[in-house]
């Protein structure tokens, strides 16, 4: 009991919830919550553009000067599983899913990702077809949950009758 | 029969041109508790639901078992099932079980036990409810800026002044397909030039809406359906999962978004398996739940004659918003539609959203005309703006709208007409001559404007869509013809899809862009004394009605 009382508790219980943090999702940074949020005002330096700026690079002179262009002011892949690990601590499993669903799509071009929206719609495609795409996800994309889904989807439409004839 | 003369007067009343029908169950004319709803209940194996609602997993369709694999939380699910369910009602309106407590509750009901649940409270408690259930802390509202002519001046001259009065979101829609980035553009150089942060939409086809927040022009989406049965979910060309892929491509490119839905529209199109139509919506609720959207557009909506027409209708509706933000999620509560012939009616069933306050008390209040509202018309129409300005000051209620003098107004929709102007300039687009910006600034709507070449506009539309100009494009235009301040607001705008913290349920920016939501802002209601209340500030403001007299002005 003694030697209980000779370890800082407070830093213990850190160490315990920072592990559980980083198993959460290996691609995470640890220890980001609520306190954090917003991350724009409150941890600007954790993030970044997909082509490396940071937000304060993001000026109007900047802009002007066409250091800045549209591909600049883009979300990535880890600033979107940052906000999903917030959704997660303020208990919205469901939009946290949704939000690391977004992390993968984020590689995607803008065409594809509306072909693939098409393609899910109702009598669109065959079950061979979605099962390719689900593929071209995983395989290319390392799109996981969203690979996962759509093999559902194809799943799904068989039974219910939704796919292309 | 001679006729009574009372009655004579009181059928030239306009609450008579409204619409009304008995409930008719079999066609799903019933508003709640249909005989043919399920009756609740879960079964659950191996850590999966095998019976929903009475309806085993075998015969489930398309949003049974999305419901079952994605909105429901198993582990919460036979507690909360097993509950009295005029318990858990009575829950919802004491003061003493806060908005937490009830979400570990909600996580586990089926569609069937939701309303069941609240089916005991009248529209009083669902009030009181939904105070306590709202997301974010503080109420706002949104409002609709469209023309009959798509004038982009004018879109960009009302959209100033809509954001100068108040409202935190705009959205916009087409009376021609084709117009729809012209007018995404137009609402949102208006929308910074009023006041920065205000967030803009665009109501269009599902895939053109997306393509146009990637290019920049708008910042949230909101019309994406759901459907309560499998018929009218596929009818409207979707599924829980194209729906649930499309939430997803908002989100990857930094854009916030709501999904839509509302009682009545399965009865509209023709498919409500005799259920009701609150039932039905609970489906709905779910299902943005299940696809890990932050947020919904309900309140019947398009649809709001059906629940009109029948009993306890209205009631219902205020149930579905109730329901939405037990769900934990963001509530954009309707009033966006024109409900009645009658006065006192629309502004009753107003009521049920402003004094509780919700996320965006309309999810739509018409900053244009009736003339001019291309959404079929709202609730609430710009001639109404002093009267809602009052109902504020009369109730002490913070219903998102202030006071504004008539010389800001006229600067504010003049700068907005002119920065536009720069930005057809500069892009390239057909030119707005000064008589287009001088007539916007006046006006009052699109009879009293300047008409332009619709041919010329919409082929320049078709090429904006085809061309690679973004938003950045915009901000450059702006900058370049001295229209700093505004550039400064759509770069900034631009910039929060970075982050993503707008990502999260129930934000908006305040005029230093601030984001306000769930997370910071959380809805923390105990009861008199906490929650949200007016703050000194907001008050003056509110009560500053610039004709009332004082003491000064009669010279005492």
């Amino acid at each position: 009991m003694a030697d209980l009382n000779n370890i800082d508790i407070e830093s213990l219980v850190k160490e315990v919830l920072k592990s559980v943090l980083n198993n959460r999702d290996a691609g995470d940074r640890s220890g980001i919550g609520v306190a954090d949020y917003p991350l724009g005002k409150k941890m600007p330096g954790l993030i970044k553009t997909p082509t490396g700026k940071s937000l304060d690079d993001i000026t109007l002179s900047s802009v002007m000067e066409g250091k800045i262009g549209s591909d600049d002011v883009r979300i990535t892949a880890e600033t979107l599983n940052l906000q999903a690990q917030i959704a997660e601590q303020v208990s919205r499993p469901q939009f946290a899913r949704n939000l690391r669903r977004a992390a993968e799509l984020t590689v995607i071009p803008d065409q594809r990702v509306l072909e693939i929206y098409n393609a899910l719609r109702p009598y669109r495609s065959t079950k061979d077809e979605l099962l390719a795409i689900a593929d071209e996800l995983e395989d290319k994309y390392q799109a996981k949950i969203n690979a996962a889904m759509v093999r559902q989807a194809a799943e799904v439409y068989e039974k219910r009758n939704r796919l292309r004839k | 029969m001679r006729r009574s003369k009372r009655f004579e007067v009181l059928e030239s009343r306009p609450v008579n041109q409204d619409g009304l029908v008995q409930e008719w169950p079999e066609v799903g004319l019933i508003a709640m508790n249909s005989p043919n709803d399920p009756v609740p209940g879960i079964r659950i194996q191996d850590g999966k639901i095998v019976e929903l609602d009475g309806k085993p997993a075998e015969e489930f369709d398309m949003i049974d078992q999305f419901i079952a694999d994605y909105a429901i939380d198993v582990s919460a699910a036979e507690k909360v099932m097993a509950m009295d369910s005029l318990e858990i009602a009575r829950m919802l309106v004491d003061i003493n079980y806060p908005r937490e407590e009830i979400i570990k509750l909600t996580r586990g009901m089926t569609p069937a036990k939701i309303v069941d649940v609240v089916s005991h409270l009248n529209v009083v408690e669902m009030m009181m409810a939904l105070q306590k259930m709202r997301a974010r802390k503080t109420p706002s509202n949104q409002c609709h800026v469209t023309n009959l002519q798509d004038n982009p001046v004018l879109l960009a001259a009302d959209a100033a002044e809509a954001a100068a009065r108040g409202f935190d979101e705009m959205e916009t829609t087409v009376a021609v397909v084709r117009y729809a980035p012209l007018n995404a553009l137009s609402i949102l150089v208006g929308s910074q030039t009023g006041r920065g942060g205000v967030i803009t939409q665009c109501a269009i086809e599902e895939a053109t809406e997306l393509m146009l927040g990637m290019k920049g022009l708008t910042s949230y989406a909101e019309t994406v359906s759901v459907y309560g049965t499998e018929q009218v979910f596929v009818d409207g060309d979707d599924t829980p999962w194209s729906k649930a892929f499309l939430a997803s491509a908002y989100a990857s490119r930094g854009l916030k978004m709501r999904f839509t839905s509302g009682t009545g529209s399965e009865v509209q199109m023709g498919y409500a398996e005799g259920k009701s139509m609150l039932y039905l919506e609970t489906r709905c609720i779910m299902i943005t739940k299940g696809a890990g959207v932050q947020g919904l557009q309900n309140g019947s909506i398009s649809c709001i004659g059906i629940p009109g027409a029948v009993p306890s209708g209205i009631r219902a509706v205020l149930a579905e918003n109730l329901i939405t933000t037990m769900l934990d999620l963001e509530v954009a509560s309707g009033n966006d539609q024109t409900f009645s012939h009658s006065d006192i009616r629309r502004t009753a069933r107003m009521l049920m959203q402003m004094l509780p306050g919700t996320d965006f008390i309309f999810s739509g209040y018409s900053a244009v005309p009736n003339y001019d509202n291309m959404f079929a018309g709202s609730n609430f129409d710009c001639e109404d703006f002093d009267d809602y300005l009052l109902l504020q000051r009369d109730l002490m209620v913070d219903g998102g709208l202030r006071p504004v003098k008539e010389d800001e107004i006229i600067a504010v929709r003049n700068k907005a007409a002119r920065a536009l102007q720069a930005v057809f300039k500069e892009l390239g687009l057909p030119l707005i001559s000064d008589e287009e910006v001088e007539a916007a600034t006046y006006a009052h709507g699109s009879k009293d404007i300047v008409k332009r070449n619709v041919v010329e506009d919409l082929k320049a539309a078709e090429e904006l869509m085809k061309s690679k100009i973004t938003g950045i494009d915009v901000v450059k235009a702006l900058a370049k013809n001295n229209f700093n301040d505004v550039a400064e607001n759509l770069l900034n705008l631009l910039k929060q899809r970075v982050s993503g913290d707008y990502l999260h349920t129930s934000a908006i920016f305040d005029k230093s862009f601030n984001v306000l939501s769930a997370v910071n802002n959380p809805n923390d209601y105990r009861g008199p004394g906490t929650g949200y209340r007016l703050s000194k500030d907001r008050w003056e403001e509110i009560k500053n009605i610039e004709r009332a007299l004082s003491p000064e002005k009669l010279g005492v």
